[in-house]
C-alpha cells in the first residue's frame, strides 16, 4: 500500500475558523485513490475524525499523483455554519429535501388558485405544510 | 647713516605712512560704531533667531567666532607680539575647516532658503509652486445643500478633491453623446486584414526562421525551445493551477479549452513537426494549402439567437 500523503499551502483561516491546505497524494502504480480513504488516512494523521472535509481530486497526467484540497473545522459548529449543504451531506452530517422541485412547485400552484386577490400573497410553501 | 637716496625714499614712504595710518584709524571709529549700534539692536532683541533656521544660526555663530579671534590677533600684532604658536591661530583655523565643511549643506538649503525668502517678502506662494495644489476638502460639494462647487485655481487641486464630489440632487445618468460613426469594414479590408495574419505566422515558422539562421552572422543558439503553441498552453495551465490552490476551488475547462490542451500534448508526442511546415503562401504569393490530414478552415456561420417568445409573425419581416 504505497500511498503517501503530503501538503502543501497550509493556511490557518480565521474567519472561517478553520485550517485549510492542498493535499498530494502520490500512489504509484494504482488507480486514483478514492475520497473515502483519502479521508480516513488524515483523520489517522490528524487524530481528528469528524471535522475534516477532503473535495476537488484530480490526477495528474500519466497517474500516480493526485492532488486535492482539505479543510479542517475548529469544532463541528463551525463546521455545520460555514461549510456547503452537499458536502456536508456527503459526511451525513446534512439531509436534503427529498421532493423534488416540480412537486414543489406543482404543490404551490395548486394552493394559489384556491385563494383570492391579495390573500395569494400569504400563500407561501412552508405555510400550509 | 642712510645714503641721500634713501633718505628720499623713506621720505616719502613717511608721507604715504601717515597717510595711511590717519586712514585706519578712521575707520576703526566707524567700524566700532556700527558694532555698538548692532550690539545694542540685537540686546534689544530686534533679530529673534528661535524659529529660524538651525544652520543659519550656526554660521551666524562661527562667523562671529572667527571675527573675535582674528580681532584678537590683530591686537596683539599691533602692539608688538609675534603670531608664534598663538592659541588664536589654531582657533581661527579650526573655524574656517568647520565653516569650509558647512559649504556643500549650504548648496542643498540654498532652495529651501530662497524660497522661504522670497515668501517673507512677498507675503504668498509663488506661481508655480506644487504647495498650492493642496486638497481642499472645504471645496467638495456636500450632500445636503447644492452649491456649486468652488472655481479650482489649478487642475490639479480638481484632482485631488474632484473625484469624491457627489452631486446635491440624484440625476439620472446620461451618457455622452458622441458623434456616431459608420461601421464600413469592407470585403477587401477584411481580406487584407487575413495576410497580414497569414504573413506574420509565415515570419514566425520554422521554415523561415532556419533560412533566416542561416543568412545571419549572429551565433548559432541551440535552445530547448518547444513549439510556441506548447508553452503558452503549459503557462495557462501553470496559471490555472496556481489559481485553483489558491482560491480552493476547482474551475470547470470548456470544450474548447480541453481541444486545446489535447492539441498542446499530441504535438509533443507525435513526430508531426519532423514533416510538417507550416504554410507559408502569404510570402511566396501562392495559394494557401493545407496538409491532408488537417481539418478544413471552416467560416463561422452567423447563428441567429434564439427568440424567447413566439415571434413566428415578427420574424417574417
Amino acid at each position: 500500500m504505497t500511498l503517501s500523503i503530503g501538503s502543501k499551502k497550509f493556511m490557518t483561516n480565521r474567519l472561517l475558523q478553520r485550517k485549510q491546505m492542498v493535499i498530494d497524494v502520490h500512489h504509484p502504480g494504482k488507480a486514483t485513490v478514492p475520497k473515502s480513504e483519502i479521508w480516513e488516512k488524515l483523520a489517522e494523521m490528524y487524530k481528528i475524525a469528524d471535522v475534516i472535509f477532503v473535495f476537488g481530486f484530480r490526477a495528474h497526467f500519466g497517474g500516480g499523483q493526485t492532488t486535492g484540497f482539505g479543510m479542517i473545522y475548529d469544532s463541528l459548529d463551525y463546521a455545520k455554519k460555514n461549510k456547503p449543504k452537499h458536502r456536508l451531506a456527503r459526511h451525513s452530517l446534512y439531509e436534503k429535501k427529498k421532493t423534488s422541485r416540480k412537486q414543489r412547485k406543482e404543490e404551490y400552484n395548486n394552493r394559489m388558485t384556491k385563494v383570492r386577490r391579495t390573500a395569494k400573497a400569504n400563500v407561501g410553501p412552508g405555510k400550509k405544510k | 647713516m642712510a645714503a641721500p637716496g634713501n633718505l628720499a625714499v623713506l621720505e616719502s614712504d613717511l608721507q604715504s605712512a601717515v597717510t595711511l595710518l590717519k586712514n585706519l584709524q578712521d575707520q576703526v571709529m566707524a567700524v566700532t560704531a556700527q558694532v555698538q549700534a548692532l550690539t545694542k539692536k540685537v540686546q534689544a532683541r530686534a533679530y529673534p533667531t528661535e524659529k529660524g533656521l538651525s544652520l543659519l544660526e550656526v554660521k551666524d555663530q562661527l562667523l562671529l567666532m572667527y571675527l573675535m579671534d582674528l580681532t584678537h590677533l590683530i591686537l596683539d600684532k599691533a602692539s608688538g607680539g609675534s603670531l608664534q604658536g598663538h592659541a588664536a591661530v589654531l582657533r581661527l583655523v579650526e573655524i574656517r575647516t568647520v565653516l569650509e565643511k558647512l559649504r556643500p549643506l549650504d548648496q542643498k538649503m540654498k532652495y529651501q532658503i530662497d524660497k522661504l525668502v522670497k515668501t517673507a517678502v512677498t507675503g504668498s506662494l509663488s506661481e508655480n509652486d506644487p504647495l498650492r495644489f493642496k486638497p481642499h476638502p472645504s471645496n467638495m460639494m456636500s450632500k445636503l445643500s447644492s452649491e456649486d462647487e468652488e472655481e479650482d485655481e489649478a487642475e490639479g487641486q480638481s484632482e485631488a478633491s474632484g473625484k469624491k464630489s457627489v452631486k446635491g440632487t440624484v440625476k439620472k445618468y446620461v451618457p455622452p453623446r458622441l458623434v456616431p460613426v459608420h461601421y464600413d469594414e469592407t470585403e477587401a479590408e477584411r481580406e487584407k486584414k487575413r495576410l497580414e495574419r497569414a504573413r506574420k505566422r509565415a515570419l514566425s515558422s520554422s521554415v523561415i526562421r532556419e533560412l533566416k539562421e542561416q543568412y545571419s552572422d549572429a551565433p548559432e543558439e541551440i535552445r530547448d525551445a518547444r513549439h510556441p503553441h506548447v508553452t503558452r498552453q503549459s503557462q495557462e495551465d501553470q496559471h490555472r493551477i496556481n489559481y485553483e490552490e489558491s482560491m480552493m476551488v476547482r474551475l470547470s475547462v470548456s470544450k474548447r479549452e480541453k481541444g486545446r490542451r489535447k492539441r498542446a500534448s499530441v504535438m509533443n508526442s507525435q513526430l508531426h513537426s519532423l514533416t510538417h511546415f507550416s504554410d507559408i503562401s502569404a510570402l511566396t504569393g501562392g495559394t494557401p494549402h493545407l496538409d491532408e490530414d488537417q481539418n478544413p478552415i471552416k467560416k463561422r456561420k452567423k447563428i441567429p439567437k434564439k427568440s424567447r417568445k413566439k415571434t413566428g409573425f415578427r420574424r417574417r419581416r
